[in-house]
């Protein structure tokens, strides 16, 4: 008993020690080991050899995915190959509709019969009319208001004037279009036009309470090529923020506040007008249906060339040296505040530079120099200056 | 001769000037000169100090004209940084839409930023309803193929990942020490307990305690040590264990899991067995929180008519 208890002790520490030592001291064990496994019924190995089975399969499954996955890079370069070695045959389609074609590559001007085909005449019902439309309404079928074309076309051309003049005078410009799917119109105009967008609902208060609410926004100092300037960041950081020179609504109806807001702080407005807006609501209407995506894609579009246009005459005329914007006031203060400052610890710098017994530019210490009795006694001679005045 | 001979501010700046020397000559040539000059008076012409010349000062601001622009076209809205990512990853999806992309079951897992921890990176109250569109064009592009996928999907992508990788993390398989112990931890309620496993004949300590003196209950006795007694292991080793917190019921339970898990240790045949036992999932049930308007978590108030 004493024996076999100091081996139990004693020899499981040695054993321990061992890496593949534990399974040897089970077998001292008094009792019998009950057999786990081996009390199971057919059942159950059935119910074994099928998960068995499933999971062969599933294994198989995997490695065929593997071996697929694996395959791809290839089969796609060969597919990429095949596509355009055959991307020639058969017969050449010349016009056909693609619809975001408007947005990637829109046209510089719209014709009456563009604005018809991308339904810009389509009123609203006859009873949500806005009478303060009626001048651009043409008539009224099956009870919806036709708005006259002829008005489209000549207010789209006066707006796409302001923009691109806007543009050319080196303005900030807002797109806003803030209907479902009007998104990828937006932030392409604004792409174009180098203008900012606005696709989601509108903050009131960004424009008559922007030093709250535009705080945090990044502002960068650009010169007259669209440069961007260095020694900007304390001015940047301590400036108000900017407010948009032109805003270019698609949908005035949902965007009251903003167009309210843009009224108080007289920024003009470009609209799309539909008969049931109202007129008044921004500076420059444009009549046109506001409800269709391709409509307002249209007119958009128009808009963006048009700042583009702008962008484009301005950046020219800035390398022959014109240049039709102004620089704030505020930023030119701190220009001048700057130079000076940096103009004064300059000349600072030397004075000590100098009054420390060194160099100035010219290589010349104090020491080199003549005090002003000297100078006088050299012209004069010695006895013309009395030693004390 | 090219020195000049004063020390007062003013006549140095003058002849430093540009304009000035002319006129300065003029005067020097006035008055009478001595021929005995020797040190450096001369109506030389001399070399005037240049212009402080601005363009060399360092840190001036030379630009004609300078106005102030926003860095990003979504600066009037609230959430511009967002908008910026979520226009770019919507570039790259028009770009790269069209590359192959690998089943969803293939797909390297990667917990993504969620709705909180992206809103304290770009510091801006992004919408969910926008966030989930942004997280859906990210999972799509991930799915790209990995072989093909371009370095600037990468990098976006890289954006919406979260610092801590959970999946990346590799399970420690536990092991023996060199005394031929293992160790279990095991939770359950509020308790948590950890057990030492050595080969032995069956003496089980709690906290310094036999499993009698320790637990009042036999239910509660048998469930600490049921992971052993349904594996007919109980003589075979010998239990060291400390518990924590909680009362009896979720220590002896607690028990249970901490020893079997250090019983997997030492032997990971016994798992199927243990699992039959009910011994290796942990039990996440805890107490449900009391809710207003009720008395307990669902108790309701007694009803009276009126």
């Amino acid at each position: 008993m004493i024996i076999r208890n100091f081996g139990v002790r004693h020899g499981r520490q040695v054993l321990s020690a061992l890496p593949s030592a534990p399974s040897c001291l089970r077998l001292l064990s008094t009792q019998t080991t009950s057999a786990v496994a081996g009390n199971q019924d057919a059942m159950e190995q059935l119910a074994a050899l099928s998960a068995t089975h499933a999971a062969r399969e599933a294994r198989l499954a995997a490695k065929r995915q593997q071996r697929e996955i694996a395959a791809m890079p290839s089969n796609f370069k060969k597919f990429v190959a095949y596509q355009k070695e055959t991307e020639k045959l058969g017969s050449e389609i010349e016009r056909r509709y693609l619809p975001d074609e408007i947005i990637r590559n829109p046209p510089h001007n719209a014709s009456l019969e563009d604005l018809l085909a991308a339904q810009c005449h389509m009123g609203h019902h006859v009873s949500r009319w806005n009478p303060a439309n009626s001048r651009y309404i043409y008539g009224q079928r099956s009870d919806i208001h036709i708005i006259s074309l002829e008005q489209t076309a000549a207010h789209l051309r006066r707006a796409a004037r302001v923009v691109e003049e806007v543009a050319y005078h080196g303005g900030l410009i807002l797109f806003v279009g803030n209907r479902k799917g009007q998104m990828p119109i937006v932030t392409r105009m604004a792409e174009l036009a180098g203008a900012c967008h606005l696709f989601q609902k509108w903050t009131p208060g960004c424009i008559t309470n922007k030093d709250v609410l535009l705080q945090g926004g990044q502002l960068k100092m650009v010169d007259e090529t669209d440069r961007e300037l260095k020694g900007f960041e304390e001015h940047l950081r301590d400036c108000r923020p900017v407010t948009p020179d032109l805003v270019v609504c698609l949908n005035p109806l949902e965007n009251y506040a903003l167009l309210r807001e843009c009224a108080l702080a007289t920024v003009p407005t470009v609209g799309v007008v539909d008969t049931d807006a109202d007129p008044s609501w921004v500076t420059y209407q444009i009549p046109a249906n506001d409800d269709s995506l391709r409509s307002v894609a249209l007119i958009a579009g128009v808009l963006g060339r048009a700042g583009e246009r702008g962008q484009q005459r301005r950046l020219e005329d800035a390398k022959q040296g014109i240049v039709m914007w102004q620089t704030p006031k505020d930023v030119k203060s701190h220009i001048t505040r700057v130079n000076r400052k940096i103009k004064e610890e300059v000349e600072a710098k030397r004075e000590r530079r100098l009054a420390e017994g060194g160099a100035d530019e010219n290589g010349l210490k104090p020491a080199d120099l003549m005090t002003e009795d000297e100078v006088l006694a050299e012209m004069f001679g010695p006895g013309a200056v009395p030693s004390k005045y | 001769m090219a020195s000049i001979p004063t020390t007062r501010r003013g006549l140095a700046a003058a002849m430093r000037g540009a304009a000035r020397p002319r006129s300065l000559e003029q005067q020097f040539q006035a008055m009478r000169l001595s021929a005995k000059c020797s040190r450096c008076l001369s109506t030389e012409s001399f070399q005037a100090a240049p212009e402080i010349d601005s363009e060399k000062i360092q840190g001036m601001i030379q630009a004609r004209h300078a106005r102030p622009v926003p860095v990003s076209p979504s600066y009037f809205s609230r959430t511009s940084r967002f908008n910026d990512s979520y226009l770019a990853l919507d570039k790259l999806l028009r770009i790269y839409g069209n590359l192959p992309i690998i089943p969803p079951n293939a797909v390297e897992r990667v917990s993504w930023k969620t709705l909180d921890d992206f809103r304290h990176a770009v510091g801006e109250q992004v919408r969910a309803t926008d966030y989930v569109k942004c997280l859906a064009i990210v999972k799509r592009l991930h799915q790209i193929h990995p072989k093909l996928k371009p370095a600037p999907v990468i990098q976006a992508l890289n954006d919406f990942k979260r610092s801590v990788q959970a999946f990346k993390n590799e399970t420690v398989k536990q092991q023996l020490d060199k005394y031929g112990r293992s160790l279990g931890n095991g939770r359950r309620k509020s308790s948590s307990a950890r057990a030492w496993l050595v080969e032995g004949n069956g003496e089980v300590l709690v906290n310094g305690k036999t499993l009698a003196d320790y637990f009042g209950r036999v239910h509660d006795r048998e469930t600490a040590v049921w992971a052993l007694h349904a594996t007919g292991r109980m003589d075979k080793y010998n239990v060291w264990a400390r518990v924590e917190g909680g009362g009896t019921t979720g220590q002896a339970e607690a028990l249970t899991l901490a020893i079997s898990r250090a019983l997997m240790v030492h032997e990971p045949a016994l798992k199927p067995a243990l699992r039959r036992a009910g011994c290796v999932t942990r039990d996440p049930r805890r107490v449900e929180r009391k809710k207003h308007g009720r008395v307990k978590a669902r108790k309701r108030p007694a009803w009276v008519k009126r």
